[in-house]
């Protein structure tokens, strides 16, 4: 056993030794760790760690395999996310312990604190005394052994697993209920404390998820002959239109909410509203323009990790594996990689085919940890922190049984065939103070190689960017209300967020206010549509732009806009083998590819005709705004003269 | 969006802390800088002078010191306050006077003059922008050996950063109260109203200073701090984890989200209260300590003398 040293070694070298350990196989001893934070992240070997005292936060977190002894207490999110191995801790544990939790055994000797397993997954969480409030919480599957008091609520919202508790129940959480174990339950636990040699004589109660809240009530007719953009589109001038008596009846029929897919369907102030000044219908294009105008872009190396290496300043939006269909994300893959950009893989998992035809892939951390693990984290080129989208600012992701399938439910490590409402909120992201702490966790999961980024929808962007700053992000990819989404209520999607364009704005003003131009690149998403598109959000100030919606429709999207139904027809956001059959992976990623290059030639072309070498010379000064919306958002001169000749203005 | 941190020595002890109480919180501090890298201030509770008051100034960056304190000597003596001694300190202007009548009257008075800090028998407020560790040389924070005191470290997310901004809050009017806080009070505007309506002033929208001035005016009203304290955790919505000092006692106060950590540690000598234990464990290296996490939704108090 060799002995690291806390008071001499700093975390970080401390945990590059003890992966070295790991890799052959020699148990570690922790002396002096004096409560630090993130002991033995992204361990994944079996070996044991004796850590001398109480550990800080993350304690053995984003680990698979090993053993860790902790002789006194831990703070917030011990194990958090442990896929494999066991965390024996002796004294007590501070709130969160075994977030996320994905397999493998944590043992709490003393009392934890409260939302103890929130969405785990798997696995055991045992704790020898008093349980704080809503233990359980939002949990998908395994299993906690309270031998103590429950607290408050315990179980609120839990989806799947059980709850074993010996003392007192202090109040269910929502959609939990108590039932008797069985006597396999019963031997099962007596088992498990007996491997710990926790003596125990007691009886136990058992908490299951009581299942009310899992699906939702009627379903919603499916109606296809009016897509949702006929609601603003022309011609539909009278107040009752169709469109508005449909959803009226439909929601006389199921009583909330609709849902459906993609973003703000109706009219908001976006690039189409500011122009170049540039009269440009005079230049011709070069033949080999692309060649001649720098495009190319590094972005995330701001501390210390390796940049995303991008051909352009494009990257993919994140999109899920589970919203759309394997060969969908297989063909964003393949087209990221011959386009030179990056892929991202939204929540719920890496799909491993995927990773291997995109060259460049973000990995996406969301508050459910859906399919999140440390082996992704490691294979990924850059690590995104989600906390809310442009399309539902404040709102998880939602995916219908229908898309639930039990590959996608394996996948992501929950129960098959519920309505998946994911949580909105971060276990260990409640402010921005722990935002800091999380970054530093994966930082050190990753061993401080790839950027870490974060997505934002706009929503109080002007604060959040500020944050971001300073929290010690690489990069932002923010989302503005025109950005599409899987499924989200249609209200919401319609009349929640703030345009791309203000947006985008806030974000440069945010960091303006703080002297802090230029420090942290902004990726602006949202009803990016093409090239020129693009060009704009760069002239305005953004570092690149990522594609969502548009790389949906190159690849053959109808927009009918039924995401959430999981009957698309083309196979590309659905998970029915049926429709998916019909998805031809080579032909469509050639046809989002060659959007892609179609992107790049505009790209070029606009800095080509304004006389620039390289696509960052282009700047507000080159820019008018042609509405008073678009005008009062970005502070562009409102110049409506150059609508007039249209022909000439882009 | 900050770490708070609290120590104070039980019945006059100095225990064997190997440090004075300045560097103390110094230390717990520095150890959760992670959590707030942006400002950083200290309530320190120095020895008190019968019929004498401690002021202390701010005078900001870019104004004429010399002019600052021009002024402020010559509201003291229309407020007829003696001046016995006065010190520069970064930037900051303290002062010790001989004074006997309204605090509060006299605290909004000499706010004419220059931005107060902090004013009490013993309560010195010292606040800037920068880290502990710097701050602490700058501010001879080290030299400060008294029995309690408060530390805050703060990451900026809406208001800006300055030292104004800075944690800790003087309850503005009241002697020696003086508040830390990480966390959000979400009702700021309903609960600011209903104090001003009583004839509370403030001089910022940080919540910080609502807390201070709450906890203050409730004292006021023939409130005990513990009463105080109950009553906070029905009044205050949002998520917090706070700390209060006043001449003889340091309390916390926790919201029932729990969202915000907070750790105590307690022997006979002291009690010592942070965000996280690695800043308690600052005080004892190499030691595993019994340390607790109070319960959401609950207080708790010491003073001096007495502990509960």
């Amino acid at each position: 056993m060799v002995t690291i040293d806390l008071s001499k070694t700093p975390v970080r070298v401390a945990n590059e030794m003890i992966r070295g350990y790991g890799s052959t196989r020699q148990d570690v001893e922790v002396i002096n760790p004096d409560a630090r934070h993130y002991i033995g992240v992204g361990l994944t070997t079996p070996i044991t760690v004796r850590i001398r005292g109480s550990a800080g936060y993350y304690c053995g977190g984003l680990c698979d395999g090993p053993r860790f002894e902790v002789e006194k207490n831990v703070s917030w999110g011990v194990g958090d996310n442990l896929l494999c191995g066991t965390i024996d801790v002796r004294g007590n544990a501070g709130a969160i312990a075994g977030v996320g939790l994905r397999g493998g055994e944590i043992v709490i000797r003393g009392n934890m604190g409260s939302r103890a397993g929130q969405v785990m997954k798997k696995g055991t969480l045992c704790c020898g005394g008093n349980a704080n409030f809503m233990a359980g919480y939002m949990m998908y599957g395994g299993r906690i052994i309270i031998l103590g008091n429950s607290g408050e609520r315990v179980g609120e919202d839990m989806m799947g697993g059980e709850i074993y508790v010996a003392g007192m129940v202090d109040s269910l959480g929502n959609d939990a209920m108590l039932i008797e174990p069985s006597s396999s339950d019963t031997d099962s636990v007596l088992q498990f404390l007996d491997r710990y040699d926790i003596p125990f004589r007691g009886t136990l109660k058992k908490i299951v998820c009581r299942g009310k809240s899992l699906r939702y009530g009627t379903a919603e007719p499916r109606l296809r002959k009016l897509p949702y953009t006929s609601f603003s589109s022309p011609g539909q001038t009278d107040y009752w239109n169709p469109k508005v008596r449909e959803d009226i009846r439909v929601k006389a029929h199921i009583g909330r909410y609709r849902i459906r897919g993609y973003g703000a369907s109706r009219h908001l102030p976006h690039f189409s509203d500011i122009v170049f000044r540039q009269d440009m219908s005079k230049v011709t294009p070069e033949e080999d323009m692309v060649s001649k105008v720098n495009l190319r872009t590094l972005i995330g190396d701001k501390h210390g990790g390796r940049a995303l290496d991008l051909s352009m300043p494009v990257m993919i939006a994140p999109m899920s594996f589970g919203a759309l269909s394997p060969q969908m994300k297989l063909a964003l893959g393949i087209a990221s990689r011959l386009s030179g950009i990056s892929e991202n893989s939204g929540e719920g998992g890496m799909l491993s085919a995927e990773r291997a035809e995109a060259r460049q892939m973000i990995a996406q951390c969301l508050a459910g940890r859906l399919g999140w693990n440390v082996h992704d984290m490691k294979r990924a080129d850059g690590v995104e922190i989600y906390i809310s989208q442009g399309a539902k600012p404040g709102l998880g992701g939602q995916l219908m049984a229908e898309k639930l399938t039990k590959e996608i439910a394996a996948v992501r490590g929950i129960p098959a065939g519920m309505d998946l409402r994911s949580p909105s909120r971060h276990p260990d992201i409640l402010g921005g103070d722990d935002l800091i702490m999380k970054v530093e966790e994966f930082r050190e999961a990753t061993g401080w190689r790839v950027p870490i980024s974060i997505k934002l929808g706009a929503g109080r962007i002007r604060d959040d960017i500020k944050i971001a700053l300073k929290d010690g992000l690489d990069f932002v990819e923010l989302d503005g209300m025109q950005g599409g989404t899987g499924a989200a209520g249609n209200e919401v999607l319609e009349y929640v967020g703030i345009p791309t364009l203000a947006g985008l704005q806030e974000a440069l003003d945010g960091l303006a206010e703080i002297q802090a131009e230029g420090q942290l690149p902004i990726v602006i998403m949202g009803g990016i549509k093409d090239g020129l598109d693009a060009a704009k959000a760069i002239a305005l100030g953004a570092t690149a732009v990522a594609f969502g919606t548009s790389m949906l429709i190159a690849a053959g999207c109808i927009t009918c806009m039924q995401c959430s139904v999981g009957s698309c027809v083309i196979g590309a956001a659905t998970q029915d083998k049926e429709h998916t059959a019909r998805f031809d992976v080579k032909k469509r990623a050639m046809q989002v590819h060659r959007f892609l290059e179609a992107v790049r030639w505009q790209l070029a072309f606009i800095a080509h005709a304004h006389g620039y070498t390289d696509i960052r010379q282009l700047s507000r000064k080159d820019l008018v705004a042609l509405t008073p919306e678009a005008a009062a958002f970005t502070r562009l001169p409102y110049e409506p003269g150059y609508r007039r000749s249209s022909s000439r203005a882009l | 969006m900050c770490s708070i941190a609290g120590i104070l020595f039980k019945n006059g002890s100095r225990s064997s802390l190997p440090m004075t109480t300045g560097e103390a919180l110094t230390e717990m501090m520095d150890a959760c800088v992670h959590r707030g890298p942006d400002s950083a201030g200290w309530a320190l509770y120095r020895d008190p002078h019968p019929g004498r008051l401690r002021l202390r100034f701010l005078v900001p960056q870019g104004t004429d010191h010399g002019e600052v304190v021009d002024r402020i000597k010559e509201r003291l003596e229309l407020e007829g306050a003696e001046l016995m001694h006065e010190e520069r300190l970064g930037c900051t202007y303290g002062v010790v006077v001989g004074f006997e009548g309204d605090l509060q009257r006299f605290s909004y008075a000499m706010e004419k003059a220059g931005m107060l800090l902090s004013a009490g028998s013993s309560l010195d407020i010292i606040k800037d922008v920068g880290r502990p560790l710097e701050l602490c040389n700058t501010y001879r924070i080290a030299g400060f050996n008294g029995t309690h005191g408060i530390g805050h470290t703060r990451l900026a997310t809406e208001s800006g950063v300055h030292p104004e901004t800075a944690h800790p809050f003087w309850a503005t009017g009241f002697a020696d109260v003086a508040t830390v806080h990480n966390g959000q009070i979400t009702n700021y505007w309903i609960m600011r109203r209903r104090l001003e309506r009583h004839g509370m002033e403030f001089r910022t929208e940080n919540d910080t200073e609502l807390i201070a001035v709450y906890l203050a005016y409730r004292m006021s009203k023939g409130a005990s701090l513990k009463e105080a304290l109950r009553t906070s955790l029905e009044d205050l919505d949002g998520t917090f984890s706070y700390l209060v000092a006043t001449a003889d006692s340091i309390g916390y106060a926790k919201d029932k989200l729990a969202a915000k950590p907070m750790v105590k540690y307690e022997d006979d000598a002291l009690i010592a209260i942070a965000s996280e234990e690695v800043a308690l464990n600052r005080l004892f290296p190499g030691k595993s300590l019994d340390t607790t996490e109070p319960p959401p939704h609950t207080f708790g108090l010491w003073s001096r003398s007495l502990s509960e």
